[in-house]
């Protein structure tokens, strides 16, 4: 038989937890409806590679290939060629023909944009990046480059 | 053992050789002084005072090149101290003022010295904060070679080899301090047939490959050692490939062969093996009239075989005939002639150049040995465009050895500009030529003495008769006579067409008059020209060069083989074309050859025979006439070994795989195909069955796996191939010797007796043909693998007729005009093209220009170099246009 003892500090204890509860219910939820709600990520967070441009539009990949040298996990492969002096793709005689990052190897260390002479590269901090398929998990370089309205904050140095 | 003397560095005492390089001295002590302008294959010249290092002089220290001071006792130096690590350090922070340092962009960028010794040597600060010069950057010196003024070091090694190696001095040092520039002369971009080394000279990113740029980085490029197949000579090289593609070919040390030089074509002509329009699968005609559809390889293979035995069976042996080429490699052409010999039971194998030329099997002695002659005779070749790698030994010999050159050739060729002296002849002339140098040989007693032991020699003097020697061939015949070492080369197109034997009859005795025929030489044309001999890919004789007719030679294949093989000679190149167009042969096997493209003959042939099988890159004239097309591969995507002309047995490994196309190569597609000949695949199922049928184990002599095991067979089957294997050959090939050819069939060739001329009649129609036509081989041709380029267009040779301006003059031709050109069996139409180099009443074409207009006229690719043409001003009608 409980005495009465137990019954006050049964009370008090539930009192306590829906305190807590209410008090819950009083702050804003840490869920977030992703993906209907965007996300915030830290300031320094890497996530998927953009290939940026210069304001005129030129691509400022030159294709040096010095991302995909320095890559740990081999996930770029950049294959260049010579530009059109007429109708140049990026600044300089050389641009990257083909720009490809494989998503199922990149580890998001960083290394391709420490490397990149010109800052053509960077991880911007977009995450999302399911898909359905291997074969889409490999991204062109048109899916890379940067959008025309794109603006792109650059993570401040480490 | 050379003297060697006594030298201080750093305090430290060496011995090292006397006379050497201090550089060189250094490098065998293990000390690396850096250097630029320095190269073991170029002078010393001292231009980039990279490799300063201090010389105690008289009791002072001074600052001094060491790739200029040749050690000598007691000389003291400091490498290490404070001055000279500062002077070198100085040196790069001056070279880099004005560097560009655009790296990431640069060819040069992972493999460059500047680079690497600024790592090592440099300040890695500099305290220039001013603007760089700045000069032209992707400026073109030729259709191959791009210039970066702005990168260049000045350290000359480009302008010295074009000067020292290929004796053409088209680069040139302009303006002075810092705004030299290196430039070619106006209007004569370099055009060297070597000039592609400089771009390997080149210590900086100066130079860079045209063909190659920016398709890749030396990182990340999987290289593999090969030789080049172009020409003869067989070049060692690297070939570097990226996702299946060939990317670039450099060149790679074998101081036997190349020292470590290629050519332009070696070097820049490779987008065939990896051109889009390569054919990738099988593809089967159904009915003559019909398309060609694509088709698997069981279908084709089984077809193939199938039909090529029943024609056998049906028609006879002899119905059924192979061409092959002396591009294929040993292994390919081995296979092609069993195949052939063993499961058809034919003898008609041959390719172009093969039975037709009366070649010198043992073919150079050393390519190196040119180098030692005081005189050398170059009898209707050109090494210039024929083996340009050779032509540059045969330069240095000339400029560094004072060797002289008697030049025989229809055309006033490049290399006549040297000392010596040049005699033009027409096709047809070459015997007479040769009479008339025998004549003058006699004419001196010690000559005649000696000669008059040997063998026929009676008859020889009768029947040389005793007209005047005329003055050119007196000055031949002492340049001859005075040389103490001279060596006599002479090419295919001297021995071959009818008049092959005498020409070679007449080039033997003067070589024995001239007491020279030990050093007389034949230079085989093709990559494997002399290795497809060695394969028996020849009509008339087997491997090892063993002749059909000889029961011994063929009963040893007939044991390795385990068949009977037929005891008849077959027919040569152009004989199974007659026979073809006749009629008599059904069908035809073409392996990397094409007849169709060398004129309407060859296409008519092709037309009539019942079943045409081309096996070969890509869909070429006469594949679009075949019944069955199978996809080989090229030299870059297979094993396959290769024998130059000096008969260096030599490695190309496989260096890319397209792993889209089901092209195969050569020596499997035969493997394949053997294994589904009907008397195989029977005999295989009755051993299955363990009948009690005895069994030649015909089945089971086609079971290789790889290219080197059919090596093994074919030392086996090749005497002078004996105790060579795949590992063994390594990477820089063995020479077969010429020690075990000594009674063998080989050593008829090297008979010693004189013959007598034949009587000639003047060819008749002289006035109705009034010109010679001159053909042969240009380095940059419309050849099938050139065509796949695109640099062609910019480097080969003119398509047109070239004619002697006093000639054009004469016909009131103008250049550029196009006329028309006939023989008695065919007509062309080109533009004119005036040369001087082109003799009076000759006109010159090349072989291999687009509609094969040389071959059309000629008629057959085994007539020789020559015929009479007659030249009228004709405009290009629809019906007559050539390409
Ligand atoms: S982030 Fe790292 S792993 Fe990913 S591509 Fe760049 S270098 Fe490679
Ligand atoms: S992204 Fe940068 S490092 Fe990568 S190839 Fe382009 S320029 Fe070079
Ligand atoms: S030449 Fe060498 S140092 Fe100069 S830009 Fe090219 S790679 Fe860099
Ligand atoms: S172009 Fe290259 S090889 Fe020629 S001088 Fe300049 S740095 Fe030297
Ligand atoms: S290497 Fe000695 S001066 Fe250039």
């Amino acid at each position: 038989m409980a005495g009465l003892g137990d019954v006050v500090r049964g009370t008090v204890q539930i009192a306590e937890a829906m305190g807590v509860t209410l008090k819950a219910l009083a702050t804003k939820p840490v869920t977030v409806e992703y993906p209907d709600e965007p996300i915030a990520v830290f300031p320094r967070y890497r996530g998927r590679h953009m290939l940026r441009r210069y304001d005129n539009g030129l691509e400022r990949c030159i294709g040096c290939a010095l991302c995909e040298a320095a890559c740990p996990t081999g996930a770029i492969y950049v294959d260049a060629a010579e530009n059109d002096p007429e109708n140049p793709v990026s600044p300089g005689e050389r641009y990257a023909k083909t720009y490809e990052v494989n998503f199922m190897r990149c580890v998001f260390c960083g290394d391709c944009e420490e490397a990149c002479p010109v800052e053509a590269v960077v991880l911007t901090q977009a995450f999302p990046l399911p898909e359905q398929e291997r074969r889409s998990m490999i991204f062109v370089k048109e899916q890379l480059l940067e959008p025309p309205d794109a603006n792109i904050a650059i993570r401040p140095a480490h | 053992m050379p003297d060697l003397i006594t030298i201080t560095i750093d305090d430290v005492e060496y011995k090292v050789p006397n006379g050497m390089l201090l550089t060189d001295a250094a490098k065998l002590i293990n000390i690396d002084i850096p250097v630029f302008c320095s190269h073991p294959k170029l002078d010393p010249l001292g231009a980039c005072r990279m490799c300063l290092v201090e010389q105690d002089v008289r009791g002072r220290w001074m600052i001094v090149t060491a790739c200029t001071i040749r050690v000598a006792e007691g000389m003291k130096f400091r490498y290490a101290s404070p001055a000279a690590t500062q002077a070198r350090e100085d040196t790069l922070e001056f070279l880099l003022i004005n560097h560009p340092l655009d790296c990431p962009i640069c060819d040069k960028g992972g493999e460059c010295p500047l680079q690497d010794q600024t790592l090592k040597h440099g300040p890695g600060v500099s305290q220039f904060q001013e603007i760089k010069n700045h000069k032209a950057k992707r400026y073109p010196i030729s259709d191959l070679i791009m210039l970066d003024q702005e990168r260049c070091i000045i350290c000359w090694r480009c302008i010295r080899y074009l000067e020292e190696w290929e004796d053409k001095p088209q680069l040139g040092l302009f303006h002075r301090g810092d705004r030299s520039v290196i430039d070619f002369f106006p209007g004569q971009p370099v055009d060297a047939k070597t000039s592609g080394n400089i771009i390997e000279l080149c210590p900086v990113g100066a130079l860079t490959n045209r063909v190659s740029r920016f398709r890749y980085r030396p990182w990340d490029t999987k290289n593999i050692d090969s030789i080049c197949v172009h020409c003869s000579q067989g070049c060692n090289v690297r070939l570097d490939g990226r996702i299946h593609q060939l990317r670039r070919v450099v060149a790679r040390e074998n101081m036997a062969v190349n020292d470590e030089w290629i050519c332009d074509k070696g070097r820049f002509i490779h987008a065939f093996a990896d051109a889009p329009e390569r054919l990738t699968t099988p593809l089967i005609r159904d009915h003559k009239g019909g398309e060609l559809r694509e088709a698997g390889w069981e279908e084709a293979l089984a077809l193939v075989a199938q039909r090529l035995a029943f024609t056998a069976d049906v028609q006879g042996p002899a119905a059924v005939g192979a061409l092959g080429s002396a591009k294929l490699s040993n292994e390919a052409a081995y296979l092609l002639q069993k195949l052939m010999r063993g499961l058809v039971g034919s003898n008609n194998v041959d390719h172009r150049g093969g039975a037709a030329v009366l070649a010198d099997p043992r073919g150079l002695s050393a390519i190196r040995d040119v180098e030692q002659a005081d005189l050398i005779v170059l009898a209707g070749v050109d090494p210039a465009e024929e083996q340009p790698v050779l032509a540059t030994f045969i330069r240095r010999a000339v400029r560094r050895r004072g060797a002289k050159l008697l030049i025989l050739h229809p055309r006033q060729i490049e290399d006549t500009r040297y000392p010596g002296a040049y005699l033009p002849y027409k096709p047809g002339q070459e015997a007479a030529l040769f009479e008339g140098l025998s004549r003058g040989l006699l004419q001196e007693a010690r000559v005649k003495e000696r000669a008059a032991r040997l063998a026929g020699f009676a008859d020889l003097v009768d029947g040389l008769g005793n007209a005047a020697v005329d003055a050119a061939g007196a000055e031949a015949v002492r340049l001859m006579l005075s040389a103490q070492r001279p060596m006599i080369l002479y090419g295919p197109a001297l021995v071959s067409g009818r008049a092959a034997a005498a020409n070679r009859a007449s080039l033997m005795n003067f070589a024995l008059l001239a007491g020279c025929v030990e050093r007389t030489f034949y230079l085989a044309p093709e990559a494997n020209s002399v290795g497809a001999r060695d394969m028996g890919l020849l009509p008339a004789s087997l491997p090892g060069h063993a002749a059909i007719g000889d029961a011994p030679g063929r009963e040893r294949l007939e044991r390795l083989w385990g068949v009977k093989l037929p005891t008849q000679p077959g027919l040569g190149y152009d004989e199974m074309l007659e026979a073809a167009a006749a009629g008599r042969l059904r069908a035809l096997y073409l392996v990397g050859s094409d007849p169709a493209s060398q004129g309407p003959a060859g296409q008519a042939a092709l037309q009539k025979v019942d079943f045409l099988v081309v096996q070969e890159l890509f869909l070429t004239e006469s594949a679009k006439l075949a019944d069955v097309v199978l996809p080989a591969v090229s030299w870059a995507e297979t094993d396959g070994t290769f024998t130059n002309l000096e008969r260096r047995v030599q490695r190309a490994a496989q260096a890319i795989a397209n792993p889209h196309s089901q092209a195969a190569p050569d020596w499997l597609i035969f493997t394949e195909m053997a294994k589904l000949w009907p008397a195989v695949a029977g005999e295989a199922k009755a051993e299955g069955k363990k009948s009690k049928r005895k069994s030649s184990g015909a089945a089971r002599q086609w079971g290789y796996g790889s290219a080197a095991e059919v090596l093994d067979e074919i030392t086996r089957a090749a005497p002078m191939y004996d105790k060579l294997s795949w590992d063994a050959l390594g990477d820089e090939g063995t020479q077969w010797p010429l020690a075990d050819a000594a009674g063998s069939p080989l050593s008829a060739v090297a008979s010693r007796r004189l013959t007598p001329p034949e009587r000639r009649s003047v060819a008749p129609g002289r006035d109705e043909y009034p010109y010679a036509l001159v053909a042969g081989q240009v380095l940059f041709d419309y050849g099938t693998l050139m065509r796949q380029t695109e640099v062609t267009e910019r480097v080969a040779a003119p398509v047109a007729v070239s004619i002697n301006p006093a000639d054009a003059a004469r016909e009131k031709l103008a250049a550029g005009q196009p006329v028309s050109i006939s023989s008695a069996v065919g007509q062309v139409v080109l533009p004119v093209r005036l040369d001087e180099t082109v003799q009076p009443g000759t006109l010159w074409i090349p072989y291999s220009l687009p509609g094969a207009p040389a071959e059309t006229l000629l008629g057959s690719v085994s007539a020789g170099s020559g015929a009479r043409v007659r030249i009228a001003p004709g405009a290009l009608s629809s019906s007559e246009k050539v390409g």
